[in-house]
Order: structure tokens, then sequence, then C-alpha cells
């Protein structure tokens, strides 16, 4: 027994030396969780403007275009659930906060939790931005190592990331999602509408849960003489037409509903907005730079019409 | 607690420390351990229904127990009786209440009538066709005095709940697994070697093999009519080994943990895709299963030693019974029958038992005459394993419409990398065929190469694995 504990030990070692490293990179390297984090916090006392979402609201609505001072809270598959934990956490902190921008997704809307989606997102919200995570239990091994809950594959890209560009980082100080300047591929939209639309499609098309944490956020912003703004973010045509329609209906109405019972909540709808070409895109649902400066325009406008 | 989580990696060796240097002074209190440590890994599924567990366990030693006292042959067999109904009853409720409710109204309202019983929300409790089928297996051998009845219910309850084959099998025999419970455990370290390398081939065939497969095959039996009839058929091929890597795996780790705690569990796979026909197929996939099938239902119907005509009931009712122990679905009951009939020409023309050597056992590479009894074995199988992943019938049948079509002898659009490893694979399994498993590798006497074999599994493990899927076989 005490030669195979000891082989045991033996054969181990290099892999828990490996784990802590991992750990030590985590937690020393900035990511964009931290980094929001740090920012929102840097500047609370200037913020009027907050934006949630996921990636499309992240590179689709740059704050630099907007006359008040914003910050981009969004991140890549952020799900309303994340929406609502991190509004919670920062209402009371920022004294200055006049509006907040809430995108009902095709992404997020019916999007369920504890998915794919926030498989290992949720314990970086936890231990890089403070949030109490119910979906987490306190005996999840995980809550204590970011080294545990990411897989080896994307640990070696972000070590890569890392390694090749010095940062994990990539938003500016706004919080805005540094994407591309270039325009997707029109030969290819089609195929690319087809991949991007079935990945999303998650056959739920019950938009119900997520719809109560919107309408508790504007509750909650009505106490607090926050104005809220529910956009709905550009797509582009070919992307729109392969998502199920019932489910995008639903969230407009949705939408349009909750404009029309509170005042201080407004409906934004720019889904097909003409506005918006091909060129705008840097693939078929997110917009490049471009189009986010656009589309940040429009809202600026939007914002001051409230 | 899924074997290839971060909680199990936590949780056996916590188990392993505790089993053999605190609970290690007495055979009782570590068989109580095991019970305590059993019921937590159940409870971590569903806790609710440890009760069925419980209720198993109770009823199955109260009947043993009555059967050993009981001489008069119409008692005994009542008694038998009860016990099948206990257990039976609540698999039939649980698994298949609403399969039966659903098909009957499809017979009534076929023939123009209607049928009102409306159907449940019912939850299938993880593992629950595995351990009626274990504790069954006890009556039924002390019931038949093939087996002395146990007096120690501590031993009895461990046998029914023990924790690294409760919830996937094997499914394994009163015989071979009780007697272990009641004496004392030692520990070697040629097992303790043996059950970790197991227990590494597991993860790997899980986490690589099946995980991998399962992205592209959910793609493909999802989106079918979109991929020409050769990517089909790979999608196909790639179930196969999606649902050899994720059963064989689980059984694996299941028999590499029981080895870490002293146990022998039975051997549940032995290298199935190098059969040379059906029935060597099923000497060597599930034997747990195909075993339990043999000696509780086929022989008792009388085997091979009656007419042919009660031959082939003999086998249909074997082989149906087996796709509805899979699941209450009708793909399976296909499933099961494809098999049947396959299986049927051997069983009449004494070809069953032909193949019971190594194949090729003198030779480096197999001969053409193996490949290709090999190769239409394999296709067979694939062939039925389409029924078993469809969701439907019409499903199935859609599915093998798109293959035999005219892109059938088209390019397949399929990942090569993926096709690579499982051909590597195969051939890794073919070169040790004549082993218990495929990284038993004592024959490596340099222990430099053996341990730098193992860092290359769990290299795989951890940088190839694909996305966590559930294991498959927890649904039955």
């Amino acid at each position: 027994m005490k030669k195979l504990l000891k082989y045991i030990i033996l054969f181990l070692s290099p892999i828990v030396l490996i784990i802590i490293g991992i750990e030590i990179f985590y937690r020393t390297v900035p990511t964009n969780y931290s980094f929001k984090h740090q920012e929102i916090l840097k500047h609370r006392d200037s913020i009027e403007v907050l934006i949630f979402g996921d990636s499309h609201a992240m590179y689709g609505i740059n704050p630099k275009y907007l006359d008040k001072k914003a910050f981009n809270l969004a991140n890549l598959s952020q799900t309303i659930y994340f929406d609502k934990l991190l509004f919670q956490s920062y209402v009371d902190q920022l004294p200055n906060l006049e509006c907040i921008i809430i995108p009902m997704e095709y992404t997020t809307m019916s999007q369920a939790d504890n998915t794919e989606e926030d498989i290992w997102r949720k314990y970086f919200y936890n231990a890089q931005m403070g949030l109490n995570v119910p979906i987490i239990k306190w005996y999840n091994p995980k809550k204590y190592s970011l080294a545990l809950s990411q897989k080896m594959v994307r640990t070696v890209k972000a070590l890569n990331t890392w390694r090749q560009t010095n940062t994990l980082v990539n938003c500016d100080n706004n919080g805005w999602g540094l994407g591309y300047n270039s325009s997707v591929d029109s030969s290819d939209v089609h195929r690319l509408a087809k991949v991007i639309s079935r990945k999303h499609d998650d056959a739920k098309y019950d938009i119900s849960q997520n719809l109560e944490r919107v309408k508790s956020i504007v509750k909650v912003c009505k106490k607090k003489n926050i104005n809220v703004i529910l956009v709905n973010l550009p797509v582009t045509n070919q992307y729109f037409n392969l998502l199920v329609q019932d489910e995008v209906i639903e969230i407009l109405k949705q939408s349009y509903i909750l404009n029309a019972q509170n005042k201080h909540v407004k409906n934004l709808n720019l889904v097909q907005d003409p506005r918006f070409y091909l060129e705008d895109f840097q693939d078929v649902d997110h917009l490049n730079r471009n189009g986010a400066k656009k589309c940040s325009v429009i809202l600026d406008d939007f914002i001051k019409d409230f | 607690m899924l074997f290839n989580s971060i909680d199990f990696a936590i949780f056996m060796p916590i188990v392993f420390l505790l089993y053999w240097f605190v609970f290690n002074k007495n055979l009782r209190i570590q068989n109580l351990f095991l019970i305590a440590v059993s019921y937590f890994f159940y409870a971590c599924w569903d806790w609710r229904f440890l009760s069925l567990i419980l209720i198993s366990s109770v009823v199955d030693f109260l009947v043993g127990k009555k059967l050993s006292n009981e001489t008069k042959k119409q008692n005994r067999t009542y008694l038998l009786l009860t016990s099948l109904f206990v257990n039976l009853g609540v698999l039939g409720f649980f698994k298949y209440y609403n399969f039966f409710i659903n098909s009957f109204q499809e017979v009534f309202m076929f023939f123009g009538s209607e049928f009102h019983v409306s159907t449940l929300k019912i939850i299938l409790p993880v593992g629950i066709s595995f351990y009626t089928f274990q504790t069954l297996s006890y009556t039924i051998d002390v019931y038949k005095n093939r087996i002395s009845v146990t007096k120690n219910p501590v031993s009895f309850f461990a046998f029914v709940s023990f924790f690294p084959q409760l919830v996937a099998g094997p499914i394994e025999r009163a015989s071979n697994l009780l007697p272990q419970f009641e004496k004392t455990r030692i520990m070697n370290y040629a097992n303790g070697v043996n059950g970790l390398r197991l227990i590494l081939l597991g993860l790997f065939k899980k986490m690589v093999i099946a995980d991998n497969c399962a992205k592209v095959v959910n793609e493909l039996f999802e989106y079918y009519p979109e991929h020409s009839g050769s990517t089909l058929l790979f999608g196909a091929f790639f179930f196969a080994f999606q649902i050899y890597g994720d059963f064989s795996g689980y059984t694996d780790i299941a028999i590499g943990c029981s080895k870490l705690l002293g146990f022998d569990l039975m051997q549940n796979f032995k290298m199935p895709y190098l059969s040379r026909n059906l029935g060597e197929f099923w000497r060597r996939w599930h034997i747990s299963l195909s075993t339990w099938f043999r000696d509780y239902v086929y022989i008792p119907l009388g085997g091979s030693r009656v007419s042919k005509t009660r031959i082939i009931r003999n086998i249909l009712v074997v082989f149906l019974l087996s796709g509805l122990w899979h699941g209450a679905n009708w793909t399976f009951i296909i499933w099961g029958l494809i098999h049947a009939l396959c299986f049927l020409p051997l069983i009449l023309f004494d070809k069953n038992k032909k193949f019971n050597n190594i194949p090729d056992e003198n030779r480096i590479l197999p001969s053409f005459k193996t490949c290709s009894q090999i190769l239409i074995t394999f296709l067979i199988v694939v062939f039925a394993w389409i029924f078993f992943r469809a969701e439907t019938l019409f499903h199935a049948l859609q599915y093998l419409n798109g293959i035999f079509d005219e892109t059938l002898f088209s390019m397949p659009q399929v990942s090569k990398e993926l096709t690579l490893l499982l051909t590597a694979y195969m051939s890794i399994e073919w070169f040790q065929r004549k082993k218990e498993h495929v990284l038993d590798i004592d024959f490596i006497n340099y222990r430099p190469i053996r341990i730098v074999i193992y860092y290359l599994v769990l290299f795989c493990i951890v940088y190839y694995s694909g996305n966590t899927q559930p294991f498959i076989y927890f649904q039955f």
C-alpha cells in the first residue's frame, strides 16, 4: 500500500504543480472580468449610463459615442441571469446612474441557467467580479480554483494570447469590446448565418424566466429613478431570417409591452433597421467598429430624447 | 456525481484513504462505511430515489432470509414472486408506465376507439435497471439453491448499493460480489496499479473518444437531411464508438475503483468491435447483461435444448427484453429485434460458439478473412445502433434513407482527426487483443516507458476531451 501511495504521489506531483501554475496565472493576469470590475469601480462617481448584455452589446455599443459617461458591462455569452446579478451588485455603488441599457436578445432571452454558456464563466464572475452566484454551491471545488474551472485547451489558448499580446483583456477602458474593422464576407454570409443561427437555437422558446429577471430590474430602476432602454440590437437579414420567428416576435412583443407599461422604460428596435448594411457587421450577428459607431450614435440620440 | 468530474476526483481519494486507513480495523465498520458513501454517491444524483434502493434491499434481504427457512415449494415460489413483483413493479412504473399507456392509446386509436388514461410526469431514477437486476439475481439464485443466503444485512445492503457499479453496472451476480463483502479485503500493489490503469483508460474512452464522437453524432442525427450518405454512414460509425467509449469507459472506471477498494468485478467488455460474428459480439459486449438474460431468461425458457421453434421464440424473447431493458421506446425494441434476427441463424446452424478464441492469435496483422468477418459484424452492429440512437422509428428510417442514396459513395465530410483517433485506438486494441484491456502494459519492462504512456494518455484526456456529455447508460 505504501509503495502504491508513494508512486501515486510521485506521478501526480507534476500535475499538481501545473495546476498551481495555472491558478497563479488566472489570479494574477487581468481578464475582461477583473478589468471591468476594476474600471467600473474606478469611475463609479461619473458613470451615468450602464450597458448590459452579451457579445452583441459588448462589441455593438461603444460608450465613446454617447454624450453621457457610459460604461459597457456586457461580456461574451453573458446571460440575463448575470446581467441581473451585476445590476444588483453595482447599482448602489453608482450614485449618478441615470440610465441602463438592456439588450433583449434572441441569444439570451430563452437562455437557461447553468448551461454550456456559464459552465466556466460563472466562476470568473464569482472570483473576479465579486458576485455571489447562487448557481455555484459552496462545496463545488471550482469555486475555489479557476484552474479547475477551465478546460486545458482553453487555458493553453489563453496562455498563447497572453504570450503574444501580453494581455487577456479585449476591451477598452469603457468596457467596449475591441471588435474588428473588417466586414463579414458576403459570399460566405449564408453559410455562416446557418451555422450561427443553429448554434443559437436552444430549442427552448420559453422566455418567461429571463423576462421576469428583466422585469425585476425594471422594477428596481423605477424605485431608484433610473431609466431603462430595452434595445433589440441589429443582426444581418440572412441570420434573422433563420431564427425561430415565434420566439423573435415574442421577444419584440414583450419589449414593446414593457415600454408601454412603464414610463421609465423605452424600447429601441434595431433588429432589422434599414440603416445597417452588411458592411456594418464583422459576422452575421456582431457589429464591427463602424457598425458599433452607427449603433451607438443612434442610441445616444434615443437617450437624449428620453 | 459523474466519474469524469472534479467532484469524483475529490470523493474517490477521500473514500480510499478513509476506507484503508480509518475504517479498516473491522469488516463490519468498513462495510457500513461503504454503504454510507454509496448512499451519499447516489444522493448526489437524487436523494429522493434512495428510498427505492432501500426498498429493494430490504425486500430482497427478507425474501432471501425467508427462503432459507422455507422448504415448501409453493411457499418458496410465493416468496420469489413477491420479490419479482416489488422489483419489477417499481422498475415497470418508473420506466415503462408512460410507454405502455402511449402504446395502448395508439393501438386503440388505430382501431378507431379511445383509451383514456393519462401519462404521468415521471423522473427515471438513475441506475434503476442495473440495481434491480442485481438484487433480482440474488433472490433467484437463492430460490434455485445456487447460492447460500446471507444472514448479514450490512453485507447485503453494501452489495446492492456498492457505488462504483451502482448506476451503470456491471450488473454483478451475488455469487461473485456478495462473498467479497463477507471477507477481509486486502490491497496489493499489482491490483492497485491495474485499478488505476483502468480508471485512466476509462476516462480516455469516455472523455476523448465518446465525448468527441458525441459532438459529431448529435449534429448528424439532428440535421441528417443536410448531409451526404457517406457522412451519415460515418455518423453511425461514430455513434458505435461513442456508445462503446461511453459505456465501456464507465465500466472500466467502475472496475478500477472497485480494485482500489479490494474488490474484483466481472469484466463487462472484451474489445467487442473485434468480434467475428454476432455470437462473439454478445460474448464481448455488456457481458453482465447478456449473461444475466442467458441465465435468468434464456436457459429457464429451455435455451437451445428444445425444438427449433422454441429456440426461435427464446431468442426473440431474450433480445426483445434486452431492447426493452434499455429503454421504453420502440427504437430499442427494433434494435433488439435486429440483433435477434441476425443472431438466429448462428444458433440454428450451431455457429454461435464458433469464435471462442482470440482472433488470429498467432499473427501480427489480421488475415483478410478475419478482417472481412470483423467488418461484416461491425456493419450489422452499426446498422442496429442507428435504431438505438434515433429518437423515433421514423427518424431511424429517415436516417437510413439518407445513407442509402447516390451520395453514399461521395467523400464523407467528417473530422479527419476523429477518424484517425478511432483508427489508432482500434489498431491498439488489435495489438492488445490478448490482454485484459488496452492499458495492460506489464509486458513493457522498462518502467519509464510505462510512465510516459500514462502521461500521454493523461495529456490526451486533459487536452483533447470533448464537451462533457452525460453517460448514455445512466438513462437505462
